[in-house]
């Protein structure tokens, strides 16, 4: 049995998937030990950069440089057709910095809670409108820190209420098969039971892309993305 | 024949024509220049307008550029479009969910759409399509309809042609920090009421076209649909449903265009009305002033030639030439006029002086030559002719009358000239066919003195200074007051010196034993009043009557 690795948070994971060890009833149909799925996600194609419009252009913090690697920190890859797992709660910060929410784009578990530190020195506000999760966390200053659980799955936009621009997305899974790409783009989904499996890519402009493969027990699949697919 | 036209319809006819002539001069002038100047203000008036309209324009877009970029950066509206959006893209979402996030997004809308004022705001989502729209013409947006957003730039302005109209839009993509998730739209239709405001701003006619058909306009319809199809080959002026027309392009971008437009003729008409009644005002005064002019022209040149011509008019009246026309002093012409009258009538007065004393002097020798044929009967005339003056004068006759008396008396028997001497001269009674004779002789005078109009005025006493006041004289039997006084008056100085003189056949009688026959007779033979007036002045010179006579007849004969 191979240790799963999934983002930053492999320590958690590590408990989590010993749970799933525990309980390799979950998916009666596969008798068969899981695998790793293995994968690279490309952007395929440039995605555009528009700077940020606003009635008072000129402010203190730079526009920010996107470089298309780091764009690969903006997909999440998930196992789509999962049935719902006991997972352990995560712990995650998405700091407010230079205007934006960094990371944009976070995965934790069901029951997990974010945290939302302001790292500006002007206040910001969190909220969302989303039907996981809907909070407001209120204005805040530079060194406060508000957090939010979040007990449903789903995908939850955050966005700051005094500027326009900043969002930021939350997905949360109630299963622990979903990974977000290093910067090289490579990810890893450990001990996913073996059998013909989904495997989703989400950008948070490109949308879903999603591969069919089959998982063989003991052997590592791979599972390469270029987003979005060319319509066929 | 036509009389001759007065005075003043002469001055008022040459003022008249002349003031008539110099405004029609005036007229043409203003008429062929108004349309000159006209043509000319109208392009310049659109030209001002396009500019004006050009910079209004430019300024207005970019205010509304700036308060679009400045509405869109809403986190609500942002918010709610981009959760919609992702989530339903994501897992969808449910109905109660999806109404929410609409209602939020349309919540925004409308409270953009009543702060900007537009016709019609819209949300868009990242594909263009109409999300939400709100404003009074939301309708004309029907959701999903799509609106055309330029790719590149942050906010953005066109002219769009929907099926409901065409619309000028403005508008500013949603973008967070790194993408866009929709865009904010306003459109301002470009329909009758935005005619109207650009009309109202300009003073001039506006079309609007949009691809190659009107779309709205203030101008009549027959000029719209010519401006379409005069297109861009229309310059500064073109001619429109007949009529020339200023035209200028505001808008030509997209498949829009704007025209604004003036009528020149219509323009023209207006000036040129104007300009027409400035002229009737000034002809009004000019004839008025014309009339005036010319009435107290013809009054000054009028008026002393009146009073001249009523001198002369009273002088004819009276018969009295002696006094010289006044000279008027209103003019050297008249003056010499007057003076070449007054030189005309003296010299007249002198040849009717001459005249009339040539004519007495031939009548005087004519009576005397009557008189001579007889001896009895020598100065008889002269004698009546004095008396019967005595006697008018007693009677009070005028001076004229007296005049008349005198000659009439001096020719009273003229009509004898034509009896034989025989009779004349015949010493003892006459046969009745002698008398017969002697009676013709009132008539035989009469028709002698109508050969001289000059002695017209005698011819009564010549004819009738044998009637009697009873009617038993002759030549017509008259009675009474039917007899002219003069003749009476003869009557009864021709009976006293016939009566005073000798005759052939009898001696002569004295003066007393003659007025008692004529006092016998009086009121049958002789009228009454002469006699007593003849009694009255007798005795003055009872026993010189001779001499007195003759002194008298010398004094009035010269």
């Amino acid at each position: 049995m191979q240790q799963p690795v999934v983002g930053n948070h492999r320590g958690r994971l590590t408990l989590l998937l010993a749970a799933l060890v525990v309980a390799p009833g979950v998916y009666p149909a596969a008798q068969e030990p899981p695998a790793v799925v293995r994968g690279r996600v490309e952007i395929g194609i440039p995605v555009n950069v528009r700077r940020p419009t606003s009635a008072y252009p000129t402010r203190t913090v730079p526009a920010p440089k996107l470089a298309p690697e780091s764009e690969r920190r903006h997909v999440v890859v998930y196992l789509r057709d999962a049935r719902p797992q006991p997972v352990m709660p995560m712990r995650v910060a998405v700091h407010q910095l230079n205007e934006s929410f960094t990371p944009r784009v976070v995965a934790v578990t069901v029951g997990s809670e974010v945290e939302f530190p302001n790292d500006d020195p002007i206040y910001h506000n969190v909220f969302s409108l989303s039907r996981a999760k809907n909070f407001n966390l209120g204005r805040y200053p530079r060194g406060d820190t508000r957090r939010v659980r979040f007990d449903r799955p789903g995908v939850i936009k955050v966005f700051c209420e005094i500027h326009s621009h900043m969002s930021a997305t939350v997905m949360v899974f109630d299963h622990p098969w979903f990974a977000v790409p290093a910067e090289d783009g490579t990810f890893e989904l450990p001990a996913v039971p073996a059998g013909d499996r989904q495997i989703t890519a989400w950008h948070e402009r490109l949308g879903d892309t999603t591969l069919r493969l089959r998982v063989e027990s003991g052997r590592s699949a791979a599972a390469d993305f270029v987003l979005p697919v060319p319509e066929q | 024949m036509r009389r001759p036209p007065r005075l003043v319809a002469r001055t008022l006819t040459v003022t008249f024509v002349t003031v008539a002539i110099i405004l029609s001069v005036v007229f043409i002038v203003l008429m062929v220049d108004a349309r000159d100047r006209v043509r000319a203000a109208e392009v310049e008036k659109l030209s001002v307008a396009e500019k004006v309209f050009t910079a209004l324009d430019a300024r207005r877009q970019q205010e509304q550029l700036a308060t679009i970029a400045t509405v869109a950066e809403n986190p609500t509206l942002k918010a709610a479009l981009d959760t919609y959006f992702t989530e339903s893209a994501f897992t969808g979402l449910p109905a109660e969910q999806e109404q929410s996030l609409r209602d939020t997004v349309t919540v925004e809308a409308e409270k953009l759409a009543a702060l900007t004022g537009a016709d019609v705001l819209a949300i868009l989502d990242a594909n263009g399509r109409i999300f939400v729209s709100a404003g009074p013409l939301q309708d004309r947006w029907p959701r999903n309809a799509r609106i055309e957003i330029p790719a590149g730039t942050a906010t953005f302005q066109d002219i769009t042609a929907m099926p409901q109209g065409a619309f000028r839009v403005a508008g500013s993509v949603l973008s967070l920090l790194d993408r866009d998730i929709g865009a904010l739209v306003l459109g301002t239709s470009l329909d009758a009421n935005y005619a109207r405001e650009l009309s109202n701003l300009a003073s001039a006619d506006v079309v609007i076209t949009v691809s190659g058909a009107v779309a709205a306009s203030t101008a009549p319809a027959a000029v719209a649909a010519d401006l379409v199809r005069a297109g861009n080959n229309a310059g500064d002026t073109a001619t429109l449903n007949g009529e020339e027309y200023a035209v200028r392009r505001l808008v030509g971008s997209g498949p829009a265009r704007i025209y604004t437009l003036a009528s020149i003729d219509a323009a023209a008409r207006t000036a040129t009305r104007d300009a027409l009644m400035a002229l009737a005002t000034v002809a009004f005064g000019a004839f008025v002033l014309a009339a005036l002019g010319s009435l107290w022209l013809a009054q000054t040149l009028a008026e002393p030639i009146d009073r001249l011509s009523g001198e002369i008019a009273m002088m004819t009246a009276s018969r009295d030439l002696r006094r010289p026309l006044h000279l008027t002093g209103s003019s050297r012409e008249l003056d010499s006029l007057a003076e070449a009258f007054n030189e005309l009538v003296q010299g007249l007065t002198t040849a009717e002086a001459d005249t009339r004393a040539a004519y007495l002097g031939a009548i005087r020798a004519l009576a005397a030559t009557l008189d001579a044929r007889d001896p009895y009967t020598a100065g008889h005339s002269e004698r009546v002719s004095a008396l019967s003056v005595l006697i008018g004068r007693h009677m009070e006759l005028t001076a004229a009358e007296l005049d008349v008396l005198r000659l009439g008396a001096l020719l009273h028997d003229i009509g004898k000239i034509g009896l034989s001497d025989a009779i004349l001269r015949k010493p003892g009674p006459l046969t009745v066919e002698e008398y017969d004779q002697l009676k013709r002789h009132p008539g035989q005078g009469a028709r002698i003195l109508r050969q001289v109009p000059f002695l017209a005025p005698h011819i009564p006493i010549v004819e009738l200074h044998h009637e009697r006041p009873d009617g038993r004289g002759y030549p017509f039997g008259l009675r009474g007051d039917e007899i002219p006084v003069a003749a009476r008056i003869v009557h009864v100085a021709d009976a006293f010196d016939a009566i005073t003189s000798a005759r052939a056949y009898r001696p002569a009688r004295g003066t007393a034993e003659a007025i008692a026959e004529l006092q016998r007779c009086a009121g049958t033979e002789f009228d009454p009043v002469p006699v007593e007036a003849l009694v009255a002045v007798l005795p003055l010179s009872t026993t010189t009557l001779e001499p007195a006579l003759q002194e008298l007849l010398g004094r009035q004969l010269v």
